[in-house]
């Protein structure tokens, strides 16, 4: 372990991040396991019974249509339609909320990024650019610590069920991601060719639009498409709570057992991974 | 660096050719534009999209933002849903580097020299890490819990298939993409690729996966909560109770928990990161 060895002959006292990490992490696992296997009933046991195993068995034989009344859900057309058109709004839903992300970080997160708020590349640090910075990286940690599902539960105190409902909690919790991550694009930049223009008469304005944002944008257009195909993930788990394309449907189908419509939503939501997953290598391409 | 070409109506995107329009980034915003006009026209224009007396419950909602309910009993709620939000989420990360790490090994198809194995072997294994991930955390609980029915187990494994599907796909491309030369120089010393894996190539990777796999424990926190949603304890559950009963002082204590535990991971992790980079 060249990684360890090198660490302690350079650091000396300061504690070597990566043993003091791998050894807390390991206090944490211990602590975990231990608390699972044997103080709360982590039902690990039931796992390894021969009757919870026929009754996943049946579950799976049921999502396929064995046992079921009637024509399977898959096997009709209409069905296949009217998924279809939930499908859809999953997937404006999606677009949508990426939209909110993208436009709202897209205007805050040149004064989110530390050197244009204060560092090398401010006119001066002053006091309103100050507070502005740790006013954004607030609202990133924020909007990025909640989980869309329990943004989309508050969301929709406001908010009609609906897609607008869902994109709003979708987009919210992805502004912080992509805020973030361009902030730090932003500070991780080359300044030399902003402190050149800045030198050379140009305002901050000017030095940050031709300066900072041809470096930047590239760079948040490959985050928006990466969290684009994470969105249209969670986007049918957030239809849960707000309402809006397969998610309700899921939620229905699953409570009513009517297991063959859950297999026939759950292949469209896989064609809609696979779309995106699609769209976003092409796009990806003229990005760069 | 061209400072115009993020933009359609710069000068300078009208003056390349229309063939090299579309294959830029001018095509690209023009194309992201479109897709989010094409979003706004499926709304539901007609109806008011804000409930009668729904914006004065987000009012109150982010009044109790300054008051959080405060009181012992409730703050050793929070803290011991914390805990087990915490357990999961370790958990289940453990299960999924334990499932990924072999799987992205043979997607990785570092181990096979002859195409005719490689080639089959990569497109199944990666085949088989994508379905994993494709199902989203909380489908997967919710099909465990028809399945097997509830338990904290369910939802470690519901936690640990999909973030195994991730890891093992970025470590098979980690494990792909280190430096050829070293390799070449172990297997002309007379290593066979079990070898060169082991001395070569997860030496080399380590410090990349290991980062990565912090990003995502940080992650496994936040998909640890909202496993309350299928009816498995911890912070995720408390919110959804505490939010029902319209307790808005109470969801804000355990928001404020559930940032704080993200934070603690994220500035770890960032800790660690800095120093395998420097």
């Amino acid at each position: 372990m060249t990684l360890l060895k090198t660490a302690t002959s350079n650091r000396g006292i300061i504690p070597n991040p990566l043993l003091v990490s791998a050894a807390a992490f390991l206090v944490l696992a211990c602590a975990s396991w231990l608390y699972l296997l044997f103080v709360a009933d982590g039902g690990f046991r039931e796992l390894f019974r021969g009757e919870t195993w026929r009754q996943a068995g049946e579950f799976l034989g049921q999502l396929a249509g064995f046992g079921v009344e009637g024509t399977p859900a898959f096997l009709q057309w209409d069905k296949w339609m009217e998924a279809g058109t939930l499908a859809y709004d999953t997937l404006a839903m999606s677009v949508l909320a990426m939209g909110i992300a993208g436009v709202g970080a897209l205007l805050t997160f040149l004064p989110a990024a530390r050197n244009v708020a204060m560092g090398e590349l401010a006119s001066s640090a002053s006091l309103p650019s100050r507070a502005l910075y740790y006013l954004l990286r607030g609202l990133f940690i924020f909007s990025r610590g909640i989980p869309e599902l329990i943004i989309a539960m508050i969301v929709v105190f406001a908010f009609s069920p609906g897609i607008l409902a869902g994109a709003i909690a979708l987009g919210i919790h992805n502004y912080g991601i992509l805020g973030k991550l361009s902030a730090e694009v932003v500070e991780d930049l080359d300044p030399r060719s902003a402190r050149a223009l800045r030198t050379s008469g140009s305002s901050v304005f000017q030095m940050l639009a031709y300066g900072i944002l041809p470096q930047a944008l590239p760079q948040f257009l490959t985050y928006l498409l990466y969290r684009w195909e994470v969105v249209i993930r969670t986007t049918v788990v957030v239809g849960l709570v707000s309402a809006g394309g397969l998610g309700r449907e899921f939620l229905l189908d699953m409570s009513l057992f009517r297991y063959t419509d859950v297999a026939l939503l759950l292949v469209w939501y896989l064609i809609l991974v696979v779309f995106v997953d699609l769209a976003t290598m092409f796009l990806r391409r003229l990005a760069r | 660096m061209r400072p115009s070409t993020a933009s359609t109506t710069s000068p300078q995107a009208t003056r390349r050719r229309s063939s090299d329009f579309f294959r830029g980034r001018g095509f690209l915003t023009l194309l992201l534009v479109a897709a989010l006009l094409w979003s706004l026209t499926s709304l539901s224009w007609g109806s008011s999209p804000v409930h009668p007396g729904g914006l004065g419950s987000i009012g109150q909602f982010f009044q109790a933002a300054i008051q959080p309910e405060l009181s012992a009993g409730f703050l050793g709620l929070a803290l011991s849903s914390a805990w087990k939000t915490i357990a999961y989420a370790v958990a289940g990360i453990c299960l999924a580097v334990a499932m990924g790490l072999p799987l992205g090994i043979l997607a990785s198809g570092v181990l096979a020299r002859r195409t005719r194995v490689r080639v089959p072997g990569v497109a199944g294994f990666r085949f088989l890490l994508g379905a994993m991930r494709a199902v989203h955390e909380l489908i997967w609980a919710w099909f465990f819990v028809a399945a097997v029915g509830l338990s904290p187990a369910a939802a470690i494994f519901a936690l640990a298939i999909p973030y195994a599907g991730i890891l093992g796909r970025i470590y098979a491309d980690f494990l792909n993409d280190v430096p050829a030369e070293p390799l070449r120089a172990l297997r002309a010393s007379g290593a066979s690729e079990t070898k060169v894996l082991l001395y070569g190539r997860l030496p080399m990777a380590l410090p990349d996966m290991l980062s990565y796999t912090f990003y995502r424990f940080e992650c496994a926190i936040r998909s640890a909560a909202i496993m309350g949603f299928v009816g498995v304890g911890g912070l995720g559950m408390q919110i959804q109770l505490s939010l029902s009963d319209l307790y808005f002082n109470e969801v804000w204590t355990l928001l404020y928990v559930l940032v704080g535990l993200v934070l603690i991971v994220d500035l770890w992790s960032s800790w660690v990161r800095r120093y395998l980079t420097s």
